[in-house]
């Protein structure tokens, strides 16, 4: 079979089964048992992938998955996240539009702790959005830096989906999370610089109002107690890897540690708050380490059936600029983005695209982290961006998908921007791991 | 028949609740080995291979589970337009092939767990590992997914009664 009608065969299949609503990791389960008939031969190809399913998800680089997600849970579940929230919202003081930047500067540092985009957005829109909107904030004001700083937890580090990516693509966890730390702390600054924009352009969208300011001793030590605390957390985890202490998966292991000593330090540390949080780790890292091992074998099939190989001579073979390849990558990647997670669509993708961007010349970790980066505006772009559909069902009755969209553009376009400054200055991404 | 179908339900909450059980444990497993080394002390040979083998443990015990809770995440962004008959034509056809899959992954990790017990194949990491203990939750696990699947193609439950949060756990 010519490598295209063995591309379109896979592809076809899983985007055909996806579309019908099976669900992901199915997906690929039945697509890889029609595919080893196909491309095989005989049914004795079938105990071949299923031998072959468990190789990926037996590799000590994907253990961070499962504990950042239980780091994140039980920071949300022992209410340590409420606690960091109440510490910077001191800081702000009558700032107009205060509680944009303070969605902003909570949000990026829920990410570095939490790594979760979809928990990031919930969280925030559900804490965040009432209080915006009894302020006089207009929806575009109070729904957009949520969904904007909702993506952060994609890249900045710890990141779930990085280290997925990193163990997927065959690159390096450690230094794929650690290139995302500067770039992350560059996009909330954007994010800032358009929240200040858009008040200049329009106050009366984000009214400044009084507030009860309490005297600065009170202050400095809310903030000794209920920031300063939480780096502990973050050395322990993005710190660790830099220094070289420990591998992605210890450092992750010691940022649940530091959470649970954190947490028993304020006293809040319960056996309800950890069985909450070991219950979501594995509702949400079995759920994506089943697609992973279902998956497996579907890039297997693409390389086995030549698919692989000949898409990428065929993208290779045109005198174009690699500039120009990897713009449709952005472009497949966003459209792709429009109709699935981005867990799917990386299964997808990775196999074909990161030969493809090694054969053009790219740095790998720095094309990890623009596929990171297209992965977090996917999730914001109409018409099935995820994360609009999680704004939505924590916004006030009566909100649209439009009102919703509408608010994030302007987050899509800072989005847009760093992906434009890591293209002209790769060392922003690539200086940190560089340091390893 | 009653019994047994308790008895099921037990070992469906059961394993998922090993399944936490386990992924704690590597937690704890982690810290424990990292700590005797930072001791100068020599850490267990065989923290690494029991982690690899403790995340598809983890995966594969919870996976009836997920099925059950409606926790695979899955896309509907076509069916949703769907006018109500066909789509539970559809959802029949994908309970029904998620069904025979994972049978037929329950029926072929079997044939895996058999050859590797009899022929006492070893996998080799840090330490080596019988490789039956890989293969072991794979038979049971995949069969009680495909149990699942067939509960909803028999109409006990609908998978796609959920709202876009419950699907992603927010």
């Amino acid at each position: 079979m010519e490598w295209y009608w063995a591309l379109a065969t896979l592809i076809g299949m899983v985007i055909f089964f996806m579309a019908m609503g099976t669900p992901v990791a199915l997906t690929f389960i039945i697509t890889n048992i029609i595919g080893a008939l196909i491309f095989m031969g005989d049914m004795a190809a079938w105990s071949q992938i299923v031998d072959n399913s468990t190789s990926l998800i037996t590799r000590f680089t994907l253990g961070p998955v499962p504990m950042f997600i239980m780091m994140g849970a039980l920071f949300f579940h022992t209410g340590l996240a409420i606690r960091v929230f109440d510490g910077l919202d001191v800081l702000f003081g009558r700032l107009p539009g205060r509680l944009c930047y303070l969605t902003v500067a909570g949000g990026s540092l829920f990410s570095t702790l939490t790594g979760s985009s979809m928990a990031n957005t919930a969280m925030l829109g559900s804490l965040m959005v009432p209080e915006m909107q009894r302020r006089g904030y207009n929806k575009r004001m109070s729904m957009g830096p949520i969904l904007g700083t909702g993506g952060l937890a994609m890249i900045i580090p710890p990141s779930a989906l990085g280290v997925l990516l990193a163990s997927v693509a065959n690159i390096d966890v450690g230094k794929l999370l650690v290139a995302g730390f500067i770039p992350g702390f560059v996009l909330a600054g954007l994010y800032a610089t358009m929240i200040f924009l858009q008040i200049r352009f329009n106050p009366s969208s984000a009214p400044a109002y009084d507030v009860e300011m309490p005297p600065i001793s009170e202050r400095v030590k809310l903030v000794v107690t209920n920031i300063l605390p939480m780096g502990l957390v973050v050395f322990m985890v993005i710190g660790f890897i830099i220094l070289g202490w420990s591998t992605p998966t210890e450092a992750a292991a010691f940022g649940v540690l530091g959470v649970v000593i954190l947490a028993s330090l304020f006293r809040v540390l319960t056996f309800d708050a950890l069985k909450a949080s070991v219950e979501a780790t594995v509702k949400v890292g079995a759920m994506v380490f089943f697609i992973i091992m279902s998956s497996t074998v579907f890039s297997q099939l693409l390389a086995y059936s030549g698919a692989s190989a000949g898409l990428l001579e065929w993208a290779t073979g045109f005198e174009v600029s690699k500039y120009w390849v990897l713009l449709l990558m952005f472009i497949i990647l966003v459209s792709l983005g429009m109709f699935m997670d981005p867990t799917s669509m990386m299964l997808i993708t990775v196999p074909i695209f990161f030969p493809l961007a090694q054969q053009l010349g790219f740095d790998l970790i720095w094309f990890g982290l623009f596929v990171l980066m297209t992965f977090e505006m996917a999730g914001t772009t109409p018409p099935f961006g995820l994360l609009l559909y999680v704004m939505l069902g924590v916004a006030p009755k009566g909100t649209t998908l439009y009102q919703v969209a509408s608010a994030a553009f302007p987050f899509l376009v800072c989005d847009a921007i760093l992906i434009v400054i890591l293209v002209f200055f790769p060392s922003l991404a690539l200086w940190l791991p560089g340091q390893m | 028949m009653g019994a047994l179908f308790r008895a099921y339900n037990y070992l469906l909450h059961g394993l998922a609740v090993l399944s936490g059980i386990l992924i704690f444990f590597v937690f704890v497993l982690i810290v424990v080995d990292v700590t005797i080394r930072t001791l100068g002390m020599i850490p267990p040979p065989f923290t690494l291979s029991v982690v690899e083998y403790v995340l598809l443990w983890f995966t594969m015990l919870a996976a009836p589970w997920l099925v059950r809770i409606k926790g695979h995440v899955f896309i509907d962004a076509v069916t949703q337009f769907l006018p109500g008959p066909v789509k539970l034509v559809v959802a029949k056809i994908v309970y029904a092939g998620s069904a025979i899959a994972t049978a037929i992954y329950a029926t072929r990790s079997f044939e895996l767990l058999q050859t590797s017990w009899i022929e006492n194949k070893v996998d080799v990491r840090s330490i080596d590992m019988p490789q039956w203990t890989l293969f072991a939750p794979m038979p049971l696990c995949f069969a009680m997914v495909s149990i699942e699947f067939i509960r909803y193609l028999v109409g006990i439950d609908d998978m796609y009664s959920q709202t876009v949060e419950e699907r992603e756990g927010v």
